[in-house]
């Protein structure tokens, strides 16, 4: 269960990103996100893991919270949960193995990792995350050698190495065709549905949402302005959250 | 006032003040760049005292003149400047006293530089040589010292009579030389200068006899002509071994490489290591946090690009008067531009990192250290070594040119061979760096092609 609190976030600029947004996120729930970019998704996302402090309220991972744990503790907290963002963000010039083995690198002895020197036992577990996600012929090859598609699947075996609790992801399917946008969620809800994990996934189109959603929120200028089941998720409540210009746009989307 | 009377005022301040007018005519850049021109058209031809190109200065500031009156009517802006660049390229081929026929002209001088070049020093066919002295005093004393030697190998030299006066005759018996091959007598005065050279033969049973005159030359140097002294008489005899051998060039010039790229090498390196702490400061994505760390980026930035835009030549000839003359001197002069060069290159590369997979893996759990082992280093680790690898090819080149001021090196060898004139030890160290260079350039290219 996690729990977010009256979370508000003012960045130095002075721009407000987040506006006293609460909800909760029961456990093996797929929680989709949808709002204009800098309405405060990515915010949002970001706080829950503690990249970016929130200025004001409070979350809480079942009792703990989040919010005032220290560094060690955060570092705790965060190995438990996964991220996966738009633009995949693996170090483009290491190879495929060792980007996926970094989402081990919070139970890794500390001393051993920084001369590069992993067990076998996570040898294995990356070699079988990336078998999971299809691309295990791939191991050696250098990250920015992968397509799209093939880049956000690291990016998602990465995030298995954690053995997460909940997966954040960012925009995971913006960057990439329709298609391909599928094949990823498949892999989201397929580690949803078996291995219980918590997805919270900031999305945009509509068909998306009802397909792999089973519960909303929409933020608009950093407030949460619904939240509820997709399926009440209908053209009108989606133009009141996108704006009316955006009726033309997300015409697509919508069908 | 009315635009006419506008235009005469601007047009009589710009006859007073090339810009004024259009100054006021609140053309503020226009001004400025037409007083910059007319200004710097006249400080050519008074200062300079280029007086044939007066006329040139007169136009341009009778146009800005016109175009005072004229403007915001737009006159011919191209005839200013067309002018002043003619005035430029002129006085610029005055000024280089551009002559290319010179390089026709002087076939005779041509072919002193250019014959020696076409025969590079670089090997002399192997010989090997036997060598021995005997001592005899000049002038002569009342009681001189017998002039008779034999030595290790059993070379036996004497001269009768034991001891010279300026102009005479002496002869020298040598026995136990090579059977029938030349010697050569070198006379060698007590300071070590050579003086008297004669060839003779040594007859078949290895021995030989040289009749030769004392010429005055042999104590030409010595503070009094009348004390008597020991001089030296050296024979050498050589014959040749087959096959070829370095020269003495030829080891100079393998030894000024072998400087030169240690000179290189270790410049780069300190260079390189000294250079990433400043890169850091001048960078500016890690330097902008508050005001003080940007004061500190500024100040270094300012101080990396003052550095780097002395030429290492000039550092050298500082350091040479510090420390004085050798490769030390010229290791330092390079070791401060590299740094300069690469602090300012490194921090562009850590300008260019990505910050997406360093959050990516703060979001793991990782700790600081893992970040940047595995975060940052990645990034960077590649465009440093290239970047450290193409400064280790411009450290070879002007590690070659170092010498020419005292900084050690192949350029010091070289130096010398030009003020001696010694044309064919000079093509030969042109040759040895461009052979050095050329492998270099290919060898660095290939290892950053790997790297990339």
């Amino acid at each position: 269960m996690l729990r977010v609190e009256h979370l508000t976030k003012v960045y130095p600029n002075g721009t407000v990103a987040l506006k006293d947004v609460s909800f909760e996120v029961p456990d093996g729930e797929f929680l989709v996100v949808i709002g204009l970019s800098g309405s405060g998704k990515s915010t949002l996302l970001r706080c829950i893991n503690r990249l970016i402090d929130p200025t004001e309220g409070k979350i809480f991972l079942d009792d703990q919270e989040i919010t005032s744990a220290n560094s060690t503790e955060l570092r705790h907290i965060r190995r438990k949960i996964g991220m996966i963002f738009q633009q995949f963000n693996l170090v483009k010039r290491s190879t495929v193995l060792t980007n996926t083995l970094n989402g081990r690198l919070g139970y890794a002895n500390p001393f051993l990792s920084l001369l590069g020197i992993w067990p076998q036992a996570d040898k294995d577990m990356a070699m079988a995350a990336l078998n999971r996600v299809g691309i295990a012929d791939k191991a050696k090859n250098r990250a920015d050698a992968l397509s799209g598609g093939q880049q956000q699947r690291v990016g998602i075996s990465r995030a298995l190495m954690q053995e997460p609790r909940i997966i954040l992801a960012d925009e995971p399917v913006a960057s990439l065709d329709p298609v391909l946008a599928h094949s990823i969620l498949q892999y989201l809800e397929q580690m949803n549905k078996t291995d219980r994990v918590t997805v919270i996934c900031s999305l945009h189109f509509l068909d998306l949402v009802h397909r792999y959603g089973t519960h909303v929120i929409g933020l608009k200028d950093g407030m949460k302005v619904f939240e509820g089941a997709p399926s009440e998720i209908d053209r009108a409540r989606f133009k009141a959250i996108y704006g009316e210009e955006a009726q033309e746009v997300r015409a697509t989307a919508l069908e | 006032m009315t635009l006419k009377n506008k235009s005469i005022i601007a047009a009589l301040l710009s006859l007073i003040i090339p810009g004024a007018g259009q100054l006021y005519k609140k053309a503020y850049k226009r001004a400025g760049a037409l007083f910059l021109l007319t200004a710097s058209a006249f400080v050519t031809v008074l200062w300079y005292q280029h007086k044939e190109w007066w006329f040139a200065a007169i136009l341009i500031w009778l146009w800005v003149v016109l175009d005072a009156y004229q403007f915001p009517k737009n006159s011919i802006t191209v005839l200013p400047i067309l002018l002043w660049l003619v005035m430029a390229y002129g006085i610029g081929w005055q000024v280089t006293e551009m002559d290319p026929t010179a390089i026709f002209r002087n076939q005779e001088r041509a072919s002193i530089i250019l014959k020696p070049m076409l025969r590079p020093d670089f090997t002399r066919p192997r010989t090997e040589s036997l060598t021995s002295y005997v001592d005899i005093q000049v002038p002569c004393s009342p009681t001189p010292p017998l002039a008779e030697r034999t030595n290790g190998n059993g070379i036996k030299m004497s001269v009768s009579p034991n001891c010279a006066n300026l102009n005479e005759y002496v002869t020298l018996n040598v026995t136990g030389f090579w059977p029938e091959y030349p010697a050569t007598m070198e006379w060698h005065s007590p300071i070590g200068a050579k003086s008297i050279h004669e060839e003779f033969q040594i007859n078949p049973d290895g021995n030989g006899t040289l009749l030769f005159q004392v010429k005055p030359i042999v104590n030409i140097a010595a503070p009094d002509q009348t004390l008597p002294q020991m001089h030296r008489i050296v024979v050498i005899q050589s014959k040749p071994l087959g096959g070829i051998d370095i020269s003495e060039t030829g080891g100079h010039i393998l030894r000024g490489i072998y400087e030169t790229l240690s000179v290189a090498l270790l410049a780069t390196l300190i260079g390189a290591i000294l250079a990433i702490p400043f890169s850091f400061l001048a960078a500016r994505n890690l330097m902008s946090s508050n005001p003080i760390m940007r004061i500190i980026y500024v100040l270094t930035r300012t101080v990396l690009n003052i550095v780097r835009s002395v030429e290492s030549l000039i550092m050298a000839i500082i350091f040479v008067v510090i420390v004085g003359l050798g490769t030390f001197p010229g290791m330092l002069a390079i070791t401060l531009h590299t740094i300069a060069a690469l602090g300012k290159l490194y921090s562009e590369v850590i300008e260019g990192i990505d910050s997406g997979p360093i959050e990516a893996i703060r979001a793991t759990g990782a700790n600081w250290l893992q970040v940047v082992r595995y975060g940052v280093i990645p990034q960077i680790i590649p465009s440093f070594m290239a970047l450290t690898i193409y400064r280790w090819d411009i450290n070879v080149r002007s590690s070659t040119i170092i010498g020419f001021v005292g900084g050690g090196g192949i350029g010091f060898y070289l130096y010398q061979w030009i003020l001696l004139q010694d044309y064919r030890s000079v093509s030969a160290s042109f040759i040895s760096i461009a052979i050095v260079v050329m492998l270099l350039d290919f060898f660095s290219a290939r290892l950053r092609e790997q790297i990339r």
